[in-house]
């Protein structure tokens, strides 16, 4: 069991590297949401028993992360009429081999930390880490706005990997909660791409420094 | 004497199955293009044809123009006697021969390259700044594949790293070492062995003054080199040192023939890169390999 | 014969040498081959026998007693510097003669015999008081020889930069040596390991040390000089000179204890050095400099080697370190060896066609086929192919690396991450000595100049003959060598002397004999075969194009173009660029120039930066009694404000 997760979470780990080294928009927003479709069939292997909150969370995860969030993105990207390429600040090739350094840290790290004995053995904590770290360096070296939204539901899938560790304590209705919110969010920021887009003619989050007055 | 014979055997296995390769190849690529396509043993031909051909030299070039195919040639017979064949082992096996067997390799391109480079052509001059640029990130890939085997095995020599499977990591390594594959042997998506456009070749620009004999030996030697990362490829993934000797060569040949079908469907299917994409698919390569080189680590010490 | 008296003549040749250098160019010839040979022949005694020399006499200069000692390091340091100081000497005799230099040449002579003759001190001196005499002596000795052409601007920059960077390690050199004979006692050196509390002065000894061998990034004066120095000088300071630094760094790590991080920043030191070293070198134009940079790659890979080392022995003695080391040891060698060699290619491609660019060169082979087939088997040897010895000293490093990331010990990550920048490495030299060979010696002539030209003559040909020799030799018979390896190791760390011989050289070395014999077979083959079908000779394909010249040629800047794109972030080529527009286009052009980036964006800034306070601080200064006075006062005044508030508590 902990094997199929392990291949799972790497499964993960290679669709956070496949968002940074991803040139267009839509390969990254696939990237961002097979990776949430991935983790979202982590409760089923982790929960030992049936249960039919963890089967409706799972199903509710991947609906939203899988398919919800990203035809959202989709339409924005349709609406805004935006130039599907990529902007990097940091190229693609730097940033692959960042987001990779951040893996062999996050393995690394995972294996100094204290864990429990069931954790230690699978890859949830270094997961999450690199899968929080991909995330931060795709916010940091992307322009457009869409791919800063998908920088922001890869750092999520990362918090997420890391709450399934608590998974026995934590109700799977904060996670639900915290799934509503992003849904919201995504929902609100489509509609504020659109918004740029008609004010500024350009989706540059660089140009937002303008709007400080 | 039996030494001497198994040598003489082996390369002969070698140098006359390498120009199969190519052939397979094409005729995969044909088939997916609903074309009957060349005879699969049409490099055969050519090789026979160049062989018995005269030369076109050009008035620039130096005796480094034939002799640097001859010499790469050597470089990689040489590098196919440390290649082991399963359970068999190499012909010539001793500590650290895995290196040995990347710097010939390496010493082999040195050759092309010089003798391309010989002609003073502008689109000769390209194709080698290609060919040597994208080599750098190819050999960062290999030398991270080897170190990999090396974490596995506990051992510097071909044989030994070669023999036991390659554990969890296989598919990873698998992937990396096809990658870097394709790109050392120019083929799609880095290079297309087909294209005629001298701007956008690697290889194929590299030897477009060569003729008769000297482009024989290029050609040849490409098909061994070809054979000799096929062969790579296969052992480090299949645990052949487990199997007998019968079972091992059929294994070998089967997968050989197999990463011929899937360069063939990936030439059919795949559109060459633009050049400015290929150091990042080189790059995806190498951090298969860096990644399974970090499986087989984590395997040793969990 | 015993050593001692061997290094006798050798000194009294040198001397000889010096005071025959402006009188009879004959005479110095003689007497500094003389030198040299007897040096070689006392240091091949010594490593055959294996017992070191040691001369005691009641001498006594500035205080402290002599003290000469030749052991397994220095007799392995010295046959290089023998084998390098001769073949630079014969050189020289042809390349920088009277007749072309009547102002420069005599002078030279002296001072280069200077050079040798220190140097070969440094290596024999066990009193920390002369190794910094002599040390201080051999620096001086090397810029004269750097500056011989005072005219040139550039070569007059070089030699301040090339002093100017000498003297902070010599700082830090003395500080070293002072320090090390306050704690010690002496200035007696010799094997001090279990004093821990010296352990700290090691980064005072790898900051001096590191500059003479021109580590990254202490390496800022060494492109320059050595691109700038006439070019036996450039050969015997990339060969020799910056392996003094090496020199320094084995010794002091094999006599006094380290800290326990020494080996781990030596071996990063050597990683950044390796693989900066060779993108610097893609990006010049200049054939001297590019070598130059050459020298800090494999200063890095030799680095490498030896960091490894340490951190082996650091931990009890790992086997691998024991190839670690003996890789970086032959790598000295080999790295002394090939680049004299590249140098002096280099020096007679300058002898024939008067410039050092290679955008104007080209299609060199007609006129110097000696010359550039030297270039090549040392370009080969560079590149660490096989079947040269650059292969043999990289292989026994990776072997190093290789088993101390199968022994999964505390060095295997560094490990992994050492052995793929030694891979990158090596492709990148490859890709650069291609970008020369192809450049300079291959084509059709850029410019006139490339023309008509001329080899040279028997006397600069004959070292280039004997340094490729060399170089053959080690990587045909690489197990010749052990014994001398095995020395010098057991000189670095007595654990290390019954050590069997850890890597199958024999067997690499018949793979390597095999090898070049099948090459040239083939080649003779093939050309028969060539012959056999009959040529005929046509020019280059042109793709078409009516008019094709030998300017529309693959440049260098075009050809490594795409490597210097990767490493553009610490390169910082400069570019000036006017392209061809419209249909019918004007002139363009494009320049671009890849400037020392740690000298321009680091060390100079800096220097301003001091400058400008420096000035601000100097006004202070400027002759008036009266504001001395006035400075007198808020002294005074300071003070006791001091003492009121000191009274107060």
């Amino acid at each position: 069991m902990s094997g199929t997760m392990n291949l799972l979470i790497g499964l993960a780990m290679g669709f956070s590297l496949l968002a940074l080294a991803s040139s267009r928009l839509p390969s990254v927003i696939r990237a961002a949401a097979f990776q949430g479709m991935i983790l979202g069939t982590l409760p089923l292997l982790l929960e030992e028993k049936f249960h039919w909150l963890v089967v409706a969370v799972a199903i509710g995860t991947i609906t939203v992360k899988g398919f919800i969030i990203p035809n959202l993105l989709r339409r924005a990207l349709r609406a805004a009429n935006i130039d599907r390429e990529v902007e990097p600040l940091i190229g693609f090739v730097p940033s692959l081999l960042l987001g990779a350094a951040a893996i062999i840290g996050a393995a690394a790290l995972g294996s100094e930390l204290p864990l429990r004995p069931e954790h230690a053995k699978t890859l949830l904590v270094p997961g999450s880490f690199a899968t929080v770290v991909c995330g931060f360096i795709l916010l940091m070296a992307r322009t457009k706005a869409i791919s800063q939204v998908c920088g922001y539901l890869i750092l999520e899938n990362g918090i997420y990997l890391f709450g399934l560790l608590l998974i026995n304590t934590t109700p799977l209705l904060v996670e639900a909660g915290i799934l509503l919110d992003l849904t919201v969010a995504v929902f609100v920021i489509g509609i504020i791409v659109d918004r740029i887009q008609r004010e500024f003619d350009t989706l540059d989050t660089r140009k937002l420094t303008s709007l400080r007055e | 004497m039996i030494v001497a014979l198994d040598i003489i055997l082996r390369l002969a296995a070698w140098l006359l199955l390498a120009p199969l390769l190519p052939g397979i190849i094409n005729k995969v690529k044909a088939w997916v293009a609903g074309r009957r396509g060349p005879p699969v043993l049409q490099l055969y031909f050519d090789l026979a044809k160049l062989w018995r051909k005269s030369v076109v030299l050009s008035t620039a070039v130096s005796p480094a123009h034939v002799a640097g195919p001859a010499a790469a040639w050597i470089a990689i017979i040489t590098a196919a006697l440390l290649l082991p064949v399963g359970p068999a082992g190499a012909s010539c096996s001793f500590r650290g021969d895995a290196l040995l067997f990347v710097y010939l390799l390496a010493f082999a391109r040195f050759c092309i390259v010089l003798a391309a480079l010989d002609t003073g052509s502008a689109f000769e001059g390209m194709g080698v700044a290609r060919e040597v640029s994208y080599a750098v990130l190819a050999e960062a890939a290999i030398i991270t594949a080897l170190l990999t085997l090396c974490v596995q095995s506990g051992s510097v020599s071909l044989a030994t790293m070669l023999a036991p499977s390659a554990g969890a990591g296989a598919a990873l390594l698998a992937a990396g070492l096809f990658g870097v594959l394709l790109a050392e042997n120019c083929r799609v998506p880095f290079d297309d062995p087909n294209t005629h456009l001298e701007l956008t070749m690697i290889h194929e620009v590299m030897v477009l003054d060569h003729s008769g004999p000297p482009l024989a030996a290029i050609l040849h030697g490409a098909s061994l080199k070809l054979l000799l990362f096929a062969v790579l490829l296969t052992e480090a993934v299949l645990p052949l040192g487990k199997l007998s000797l019968l079972q091992a060569i059929g294994a070998l040949v089967a997968s050989v023939f197999v990463v011929a079908i899937a360069i063939g469907l990936v030439e059919s299917l795949l559109a060459r890169l633009a050049f400015r994409r290929v150091p990042l698919l080189l790059t995806t390569a190498f951090l298969f390999c860096l990644f399974a080189l970090l499986v087989a680590w984590k395997g040793g010490r969990l | 014969m015993t050593p001692g008296w061997l290094l006798l003549i050798a000194g009294v040749g040198l001397v000889a040498g010096i005071f025959s250098a402006f009188k009879s160019p004959r005479v110095w010839l003689a007497a500094t081959l003389a030198g040299a040979v007897a040096v070689f022949v006392a240091a091949v005694c010594m490593l055959a026998s294996g017992v070191p020399w040691n001369w005691q006499p009641d001498f006594v200069i500035g205080g402290e007693k002599l003290h000469l000692q030749l052991d397994g390091i220095s007799a392995f340091f010295l046959i290089l510097l023998s084998v390098l100081g001769g073949a630079g000497t014969l050189y020289s005799s042809e390349y920088w003669t009277d007749k072309n230099h009547p102002a420069s040449a005599p002078a030279g002579r002296a001072w280069w015999n200077g050079l040798l003759l220190n140097m070969g001190l440094v290596l024999v001196c066990a009193n920390g008081l002369h190794f910094l005499i002599a040390w201080e002596i051999f620096t001086v000795c090397a810029y004269f020889l750097i500056t011989r052409e005072r005219q040139r601007p550039t070569a007059r920059a070089a030699g301040w930069l090339y002093l100017a960077a000498s003297h902070v390690a010599m700082i830090f050199l003395f500080a070293f040596f002072a320090l090390l004979a306050a704690r010690a006692g002496s200035w007696e050196l010799g094997p001090m390991r279990e004093h821990s509390e010296l352990a700290p002065l090691f980064w005072l000894a790898l900051v001096g040390f590191g500059i003479k061998a021109g580590i990254f990034p202490l390496h800022i004066w060494l492109p320059s000089a050595h691109a700038n120095a006439p070019s036996h000088v450039s050969a015997i300071l990339s060969g020799m000179a910056i392996k003094m630094g090496i020199y320094g760094l084995v010794r002091f790590t094999g006599w006094l204890p380290t800290p326990d991080s020494a080996g781990w920043v030596v071996a990063a030191l050597g990683v950044i050095s390796a693989v900066l070293g060779v993108a610097f070198a893609l990006g010049q134009h200049d054939l001297k400099r590019l070598l130059a940079y050459h020298s800090v790659e494999n200063i890095g890979i030799i680095l490498i080697g030896l960091g490894f080392a340490m951190i082996a022995a650091a931990h009890g003695n790992a086997a691998w370190g024991q190839l670690a080391l003996a890789g970086a040891l032959l790598h000295v060698w080999n790295h002394g060896l090939f680049k004299a060699l590249l140098f002096l290619g280099a020096g007679s491609v300058l002898h024939a066609t008067g410039t050092r660019e290679m955008s104007r060169l080209g299609g060199l082979w007609r006129a110097l086929p000696w010359t550039a087939s030297l270039f090549a088997l040392g370009a080969t040897a560079i590149a660490g192919l096989p079947p040269l010895n650059g292969f043999v000293s990289e292989w026994l490093v990776y072997l190093g690396l290789f088993d101390a990331i199968s022994a999964h010990g505390p060095a295997a990550f560094a490990a992994i991450f050492a052995a793929i920048a030694l891979g990158l490495t090596g492709a990148l030299a490859l890709a650069c000595f291609v970008k020369v060979c192809g450049v300079v010696f291959l084509g059709l002539p850029r410019s006139e100049i490339a023309e008509h030209v001329h080899e040279c003559g028997w006397r600069m040909r004959l070292p280039m003959l004997v340094l490729g020799a060399a170089c053959v030799t080690i990587g045909l018979a690489p197990i010749l060598f052990w014994p001398a390896l095995a020395t010098a190791s057991a000189a670095w760390q007595p654990e290390l002397a019954n050590v069997t011989l850890p890597a199958p050289l024999v067997t690499l070395g018949a793979f390597h004999l095999a090898l070049a014999a099948l090459v040239i077979l083939a080649g003779i083959f093939l050309w028969r075969r060539v012959q056999h079908n009959g040529v005929s000779r046509t020019g280059t394909w042109d793709c078409g194009y009516a008019a094709p010249t030998a300017r529309m040629q693959y440049t260098a800047g075009s050809f490594a173009g795409i490597i210097t794109g990767w490493f553009d972030w610490i390169l910082r080529p400069q570019r000036h660029a006017h392209l061809p527009k419209k249909l019918f286009p004007a002139q363009a052009d494009f320049e671009e120039h890849t400037p020392e980036t740690v000298l321009e964006n680091v060390v100079e800034p800096t220097a301003s930066l001091v400058m400008r306070v420096s000035t601000t601080v100097r006004q202070l200064q400027h002759g008036r009694v009266q504001s001395y006075i006035f400075y007198l006062l808020l002294g005074l005044v300071a003070l006791a404000i001091l003492a009121v508030m000191g009274g107060t508590k």
